[in-house]
């Protein structure tokens, strides 16, 4: 690639995606087969920002994948995650991850957290409407003007919607959702919000085949991210085998029933 | 009818050149220097916001002396190939020398071909990693290229603060806060002094981060140059 000069009329300014569209490094997605896919995440809001849990199978006919990072960094202040097709929700991660860096590189500001969500947008429809391999990210950060953690999900077409409370994604989404909404309350520590995303998840593992719980015979387990006023964090394996251990000590003495409460 | 006169091409790239320096002699200089864990870039900028020292990438920082709007323009071009070249193959293959071979290319063809040559000077500079060395590129408007040892100086009066900077820097590198504090002495002159918003200060620095890039508030170069 030579330098990438445009006129003035012509410059894509700084979005990443215009540019590497005017420069041919992006072209619209084929309809080439896949049937890799990857699963369930949530994320919460809490007092302090939010966290977001997601498992870590790639699913296609069989188990392709147990360890599958779902949940990256877009940048200090955002953590992104997908769902769907897994080639091209890498592909999502990486696009949006550089839009941010090349936006705030290139005016010298950040973008503001629902900059970020609404750049999502046409991203998702530029995949979702050319192929077949859907993908569905869901976005959720601090937002350092506002000083409060924000959730944003998305529907298959972009549509871009803020959730006050907490959004799910992936294929054990009604199981998932199922144990936030009896469990979550507005205003909760981050410890408690780890807990209840934690137990949303463990339900999607336990229910849905396409979701992985906890494995500790391999000693992998969902990612568990917080992001609050001192940024993005991630939970080390650790850590993350500490809050499943529990969840699970007491699904062994109830014998496998959540026993009509949150455990 | 027009009427062309003959011009020889000895006196048309000297003209230009003295054209391109007198553009560049109008602006205040810059200094990049190597310092024991990076590379420091100092200018001297009244803008606090018209940025002469700015990121390109992970390891890459830009920096650009002359007709802002002229070097705006490379610093936008520089970030998009850097950009795009990550995106395409790795972020380790975004290599600054590569870079610095478009500039001077783009930079030659103006200064030959174009209506008038840029007026400007710019420097790349690398901070080292496992796969690459540190390095410091200074181009000049012409599209030549300097691969600069230990420090390079940029602007209209370049050749004083060289000079200045030579006698003053020793043979080992020193500390962040020492290097800043040579540049700075270097470019001020023994008659002035630089008030500390007036310096665009920053620095090339491994923080276990991946991007190495960071500029340093107001605060922070008053800290240091205290």
């Amino acid at each position: 690639m030579g330098l990438p000069l445009f006129d003035a009329a012509s410059d894509p300014g700084p979005s990443f995606l215009a540019f590497a569209e005017a420069a041919g490094l992006a072209s619209p997605p084929s309809t080439a087969p896949d049937t890799v896919h990857a699963t369930t995440v949530v994320a919460l809001r809490c007092a302090a920002g939010v966290v977001m849990v997601g498992d870590r199978q790639a699913t296609s006919s069989y188990i392709a994948s147990r360890d599958v990072r779902k949940i990256e960094a877009a940048d200090h202040f955002t953590a992104v995650s997908i769902s769907g097709s897994a080639a091209r929700g890498m592909e999502f991660i990486r696009l949006a991850q550089l839009s941010f860096e090349h936006y705030e590189k290139m005016s010298d500001v950040s973008l503001s957290l629902e900059g970020k969500a609404n750049y999502l947008s046409p991203l998702i429809q530029r995949n979702n409407l050319t192929t077949p391999l859907i993908v569905l990210p869901l976005l959720a950060g601090w937002d350092p003007s506002h000083q409060v953690g924000r959730v944003f999900e998305y529907d298959g077409a972009g549509g871009c919607y803020e959730r006050q409370d907490f959004a799910v994604i992936g294929s054990g989404t009604p199981f998932a959702e199922g144990a936030l909404r009896l469990g979550f309350r507005p205003d909760m520590s981050v410890e408690d919000a780890v807990e209840l995303g934690a137990l949303a998840i463990y339900e999607a593992g336990d229910n849905d085949p396409s979701t992985g719980g906890p494995d500790f015979v391999r000693g992998i387990f969902p990612m568990i991210v917080t992001v609050t006023e001192d940024g993005y964090r991630e939970y080390s394996t650790e850590a993350s085998a500490a809050v499943f251990q529990r969840i699970h000590d007491r699904r062994r003495e109830s014998g496998g029933v959540a026993g009509g409460s949150l455990r | 009818m027009s009427n062309m006169f003959y011009v020889a091409p000895e006196q048309l790239i000297k003209d230009r050149a003295e054209f391109a320096q007198k553009g560049i002699a109008r602006g205040r200089s810059i200094v990049g220097a190597l310092c024991d864990d990076g590379v420091v870039l100092v200018a001297e900028n009244p803008s606090a916001s018209l940025h002469k020292v700015s990121e390109i990438y992970d390891r890459i920082a830009f920096a650009g002396v002359g007709k802002y709007n002229e070097f705006d323009r490379l610093r936008e071009a520089g970030i998009r190939w850097a950009d795009g070249t990550g995106y395409t193959y790795s972020r380790e293959d975004v290599d600054a020398r590569a870079l610095t071979n478009y500039y001077a290319q783009y930079l030659g063809d103006m200064f030959t071909e174009g209506q008038k040559p840029l007026e400007v000077e710019i420097l790349v500079a690398q901070l080292g990693s496992a796969v690459r060395t540190t390095k410091l590129y200074r181009i000049a408007y012409d599209g030549t290229i300097a691969d600069e040892p230990r420090f390079a100086v940029l602007g209209g009066d370049a050749e004083t603060i060289r000079q200045r900077l030579a006698e003053s820097i020793p043979e080992h590198q020193v500390s962040v806060a020492e290097t800043v504090r040579l540049a700075v002495n270097a470019l001020a002159g023994p008659e002035r002094s630089i008030r500390h918003d007036e310096l665009e200060i920053a620095v090339l620095q491994d923080r276990g981060t991946r991007r190495t890039f960071r500029r340093l508030s107001d605060d922070d170069v008053a800290a240091l140059l205290e």
